[in-house]
């Protein structure tokens, strides 16, 4: 988040007037900030010290009598581990699969909210509750529906003769990565299309007016007016959903458990595996570490790509 | 082709594309309504009954009061098993509600103090504190989990609403105060200025001039801290202990995933879980859609 | 650590507040956790002239019972009180991760013979001491799986909550359809049988398995399945691996496997994604006919209402030349902090676990065979079969003399070390790489069996 509002800010002019005179003024401001700055660094610097500590340190805990320092030992632990490949590729796969899937349902829905008829308003209404539920929920049902012997997926597809026997949906490692993202899609598509609503509702009309005089079909307005105006809060969505989708948690660990054949099993499982099961503390600070360094790299790239095509 | 023609069909694909969007979202969702008033036996019938065959509220009724559903009769010594922790979710519930509602005014009162000085205020090492709030957000929960563990143990606070408010505002202020920041950049400065000249204090145009401004903006922050903390599990499981303090994800995982788990009430539990969000989103959606086009109007 | 007893003592003596108490630790160089730890320490130490308190931590199981078996419990013991605490049974293990990390005040705990040797070396729990002599004198009356399960390095480090044993189940309804008298007896004769099955239609899948990843009941089944066979085994004395071999018990059962799923199409390929509960919910419903449980999911397959086919669910012995399967122990565990805690504290520690999991006045206590009459779980006394109550209570649902045998079958997991959770992990990905053809069933165990060495050799 830090980095669009920095390239958001980068991109503006600076505010018009300011008030001089720092005294009273600064000491409001920091009397203001006072509260968000403690909550925040009581919960944030502490612990990623405490991290960046252990992530240096043997700290295995059922050898509780060695702590010794290992340098940067712990990553170079994660780099040789058995799950890094595994882990790396099925959030690959996740991610590209489940933003780009995200983000079209997000602006066609949004298109579509867009349009003035009564269906719009209803849409809008019903849309958005799915985002509301806890991913534990969404993850409860969806494996609920999707379970082969009971599931009433299977059971609608059989009556109507689509299919004989039943499709194991979330035991087939392909059709589980599917599945795992129409889960994320219902669960994050909602918000991503209100927000590209926003975008879309931020357009001037005078912006279409002025095309539709010059005779431009749909698509060369969507191409060439909305696409382009649309960037920011695109851009936005593209690097919320990164995240979440790179860092998703609750939704694998309820639907699919990491499985079949690790297929669905993401780097953010194996931090939590790397502390919670392998009570390897060391290891999975060192990992969790590598996962913010990642993102951090994904979205400056992002930027980048973005700063050099506004500059084109 | 003619145009009323045309539009007709475009109107027709349009409501033919909402059926499909409406199916999409609501479907899961009307599933696991009629699967709550189904009987374990019936849930396990195949092909599944898309109605239920015979109705029953003995799903909530066991929630509510612990009448042992009739698909669960005793007969013998022996009685099916039955998730006991599902009478455990109207507590659940409150405590939800209750973390949900405190994290949402924390935020909305200390997120727009802290959101107001960021857009309008000039003072030494504002870039400094503004990157390091949004900067703490980029590592990954899990990596700070044990290490929350100790400083909420540390302070005596586990199995409190306290110490899961605190966790939770760590989580949120940072997106409330960088939305609100740009929300308040957004709003004219001029009417701000004339007050400030009239001799008002910073807090005072604060709350008599920005906020009923922004009002779209702080209900859309405080609904996105609602949800965060009304559906955050993986906290929620590790500092809460009892039923005093644990969340409904915290009881829901376990309603589902215990040995003695059953889909029927399974399903009455997810259904009483999705009531308030349900609320929540519906009550707000108006001023969610329009508290994010002001925010990203400027873009 | 000298200048922090002292401290201790000061404050316990009530010579310091609890805050000066702190500056002084955090001056000492110590985390604010372990000065908060040991003030709680010092503040249940303050305590124990008046009422005792004791930390219970269990998984949420039967919670209703268990609460009132504390009721019983402190009646007959007033100066005692239970402070109970329940979490859900698939996080129970990382919410006890965090908890011991923590110090949370933990005294006496639920654990289990997956998590002793990671427990034990991590000193959160501790082994039976002197003070605790009539719990390991009882020794000679466990099933030896009951007995292996508790100890660690010679020593013993609980007492039975139960002990239940893997179980190959049936549904006599789909093989008296299908015309056949007898279970099977090998592996061989399985396949036969359920493609008996399915070709009259009864069952698409007969089999349905308990594989899911996320499910560490998925690696039991598997070892079960090996144990069933000729020369059974995964390790040898010296823990070094032997499942690798070529044509070992492993090497058979994983071939097994991949035939039924891929080629006979007898093994629901769900299976890989199916945990306890959903094995349970499919088994009632009909789908299947052969599944591999635990003995307790028989007597909720047969209670009247959970299914069209209660009461036709039947047991066997594993099929295979041997007939051995996997059996585990949940325990009573003692914890490290509890040895910290005065004598008055530990004598009432002997005297629940006396209550909850041993004998009364030289009887079984009413919480062991109220675990085994109302909810059928297994135990791990052979002289409980004895008893007429427990006979009638598991026959109605069951074959008590099965039931036994195949405790008598039953052997402890192999492999069952601090580093087994790492295997664990990764064995269970790899095993379903082989079922599903993406890898050689050669090159899996290859893969288990480097991965155990360089475990082995870690932590060596």
């Amino acid at each position: 988040m830090a980095n669009v509002t920095a390239a958001t800010e980068a991109g503006r002019t600076p505010a018009l007037r300011r008030r001089p005179g720092p005294g009273r003024e600064a000491i409001y401001a920091y009397l203001t900030l006072l509260p968000v700055l403690l909550v925040v660094a009581a919960f944030s610097l502490y612990p990623i010290l405490y991290a960046a500590y252990l992530s240096l340190h043997k700290e295995l805990l059922t050898d509780p009598g060695d702590h010794h320092f290992v340098g940067f030992g712990n990553y170079v632990d994660v780099f040789h581990s058995f799950y890094l490949v595994d882990s790396v590729t099925s959030t690959l796969v996740f991610v590209l699969m489940s933003v780009p899937a995200v983000m079209v349902f997000g602006l066609l829905v949004a298109l579509l909210l867009n349009q003035a008829f009564a269906g719009a308003g209803i849409l809008r209404v019903a849309v958005l509750l799915p985002w509301a539920l806890p991913p534990v929920v969404s993850g409860i049902i969806w494996r609920w529906i999707l379970n082969d012997d009971y599931g009433v997926l299977n059971s609608i597809l059989r009556q109507l003769s689509i299919v004989h026997y039943a499709i194991p949906w979330l035991s087939n490692p392909q059709l589980a990565r599917v599945a795992l993202v129409f889960a994320q899609v219902w669960h994050e598509g909602p918000l991503a299309a209100i927000f590209l609503l926003a975008g879309l509702r931020a357009i001037p009309a005078e912006t279409y007016g002025a095309a539709r005089v010059d005779g431009a079909g749909w698509w060369a307005i969507f191409r060439h007016i909305t696409l382009p105006l649309l960037r920011a809060p695109l851009l936005l969505v593209l690097i919320y959903e990164t995240i979440v989708a790179a860092v998703t948690f609750d939704l694998v660990y309820i639907m699919t458990g990491g499985g079949p054949a690790n297929a669905t099993a993401l780097v953010s499982w194996f931090a939590y595996t790397e502390v919670f099961k392998f009570v390897n503390l060391g290891n999975g600070s060192a990992l969790a570490f590598l996962i913010a360094a990642a993102l951090l790299v994904i979205i400056l790239g992002y930027l980048r790509a973005l700063r050099v095509e506004s500059n084109r | 082709m003619t145009s009323a023609r045309r539009k007709l069909l475009q109107k027709g694909g349009l409501w033919a594309a909402t059926v499909v969007v409406l199916f999409f979202v609501l479907a899961p969702m009307l599933w696991i309504l009629d699967s709550s008033f189904q009987g374990e036996n019936e849930l396990l019938t195949r092909p599944s009954h898309l109605l239920p065959q015979q109705p029953t509220v003995g799903n909530f009724d066991y929630i509510f009061t612990g009448a042992i559903p009739r698909s669960f009769e005793v007969t013998g010594t022996l009685r099916s098993r039955i998730s006991q922790e599902a009478r455990e979710v109207p507590q659940a519930l409150e405590n939800s509600i209750i973390v949900a509602v405190a994290v949402t005014i924390a935020n909305a009162v200390l997120g727009a103090l802290a959101a107001y000085s960021f857009a309008r205020l000039r003072f030494a090492g504002k870039t400094l504190a503004f990157n390091f709030l949004l900067g703490s957000r980029l590592l990954p929960a899990i990596a700070v989990a044990i290490p929350y563990y100790a400083i909420i143990n540390a302070a005596n606070l586990l199995d409190t609403y306290t110490g899961l408010i605190l966790v939770d505002l760590t989580f949120t202020l940072p997106f409330t105060v960088w939305f609100l920041r740009d929300h308040f950049r957004a709003l004219p400065e001029e009417i701000e200025e004339a007050a400030l000249i009239d001799g008002c204090g910073r807090l005072q145009v604060l709350f008599r001039i920005v906020l009923p401004l922004a009002a779209p903006g702080l209900v859309a922050a405080g609904a996105f801290a609602f949800m965060f903390s009304y559906n955050e599990f993986l906290f929620a499981l590790l500092l809460t202990q009892t039923i005093k303090s644990q969340t409904l994800p915290v009881i829901l995982a376990s309603v589902a995933t215990n040995p003695d788990a059953s889909l029927a009430l399974t399903a009455a539990s997810v259904v009483l879980a999705m009531v308030p969000p349900l609320l929540f989103a519906l009550g707000f959606q108006r001023f969610l859609a329009r508290g994010l086009v002001a925010a990203l109007g400027r873009t | 650590m000298k200048d922090l007893e002292n401290l201790t003592a000061e404050l316990a003596g009530g010579r310091l507040s609890r805050r000066e108490f702190v500056q002084r630790v955090v001056g000492l160089g110590l985390s604010g956790t372990a000065a908060f730890a040991l003030m709680e320490a010092c503040g249940q130490g303050s305590q124990s002239s008046g009422s005792i308190q004791l930390s219970f931590v269990t998984w949420s199981y039967g919670v209703s019972t268990i609460q009132d078996n504390i009721k019983k419990f402190q009646s007959s013991h007033k100066n005692v009180q239970i402070q109970f605490q329940d979490f859900a049974w698939t996080n129970y293990h990382d919410t006890m991760v965090a908890r011991f990390t923590g110090k949370t005040p933990t005294d006496i705990c639920y654990s289990s013979d997956h998590w002793l040797s990671e427990w034990a070396a991590a000193r959160w729990i501790t082994p039976l001491s002197s003070g605790f002599s009539d719990l390991t004198s009882y020794k000679s009356d466990y099933f030896p799986y009951v007995l292996q399960g508790m100890t660690y390095q010679g020593k013993l480090y609980g007492i039975p909550y139960y002990a239940d044993t893997w179980a190959f189940l049936y549904n006599q309804d789909h093989l008296q359809r299908a015309g056949i008298s007898t279970p099977p007896q090998t592996w061989e004769e399985l396949t036969q049988q359920a493609l008996e099955i399915k070709s009259k239609g009864i069952a698409n899948y007969p089999v349905l398995l308990l594989f899911s990843q996320s499910d560490p009941g998925s690696i039991e089944v598997w070892e079960s399945m090996v144990f069933s066979r000729q020369d059974g085994h995964l390790f040898d004395d010296n823990l070094n691996p032997v499942f690798n071999r070529a044509g070992s018990a492993a090497a058979k059962v994983i071939d097994w496997i991949r035939d039924a799923m891929n080629n006979a199409r007898i093994m629901d390929p769900a299976s890989l994604t199916s945990e306890e509960i959903p094995v349970v919910k499919a088994m009632a419903s009909g789908a299947h006919t052969f599944t591999i449980l635990e003995t307790y999911n028989q007597a909720e397959l047969n209670k009247s209402g959970s299914g069209p086919f209660a009461g036709k669910f039947k047991m066997a012995p594993m099929p295979g030349e041997t007939h051995n399967t996997v059996g585990y122990v949940r325990f009573y565990a003692v914890t490290d902090q509890l040895t910290r805690r005065p004598p008055d504290v530990q004598k009432a520690a002997d005297q629940f676990l006396q209550y909850f999991g041993g004998k009364v006045n030289g009887t079984f206590s009413p919480v062991v065979v109220r675990w085994a009459v109302e909810n059928g779980l297994g135990f791990g006394w052979k002289s409980l079969w004895d008893d007429q109550q427990v006979r009638t209570a598991f026959s109605q649902w069951g074959d008590p003399d099965m039931l036994r045998r195949n405790q008598e079958l039953a052997r402890i997991k192999e492999g069952l070390t601090k580093y087994f959770p790492d295997w664990d992990v990764f064995t269970r990905a790899e095993l379903q790489k082989a079922y599903l053809g993406q890898t050689s069933t050669q090159a899996a165990l290859d893969a288990m069996a480097e991965k155990w060495k360089s475990l082995k050799q870690g932590n060596s």
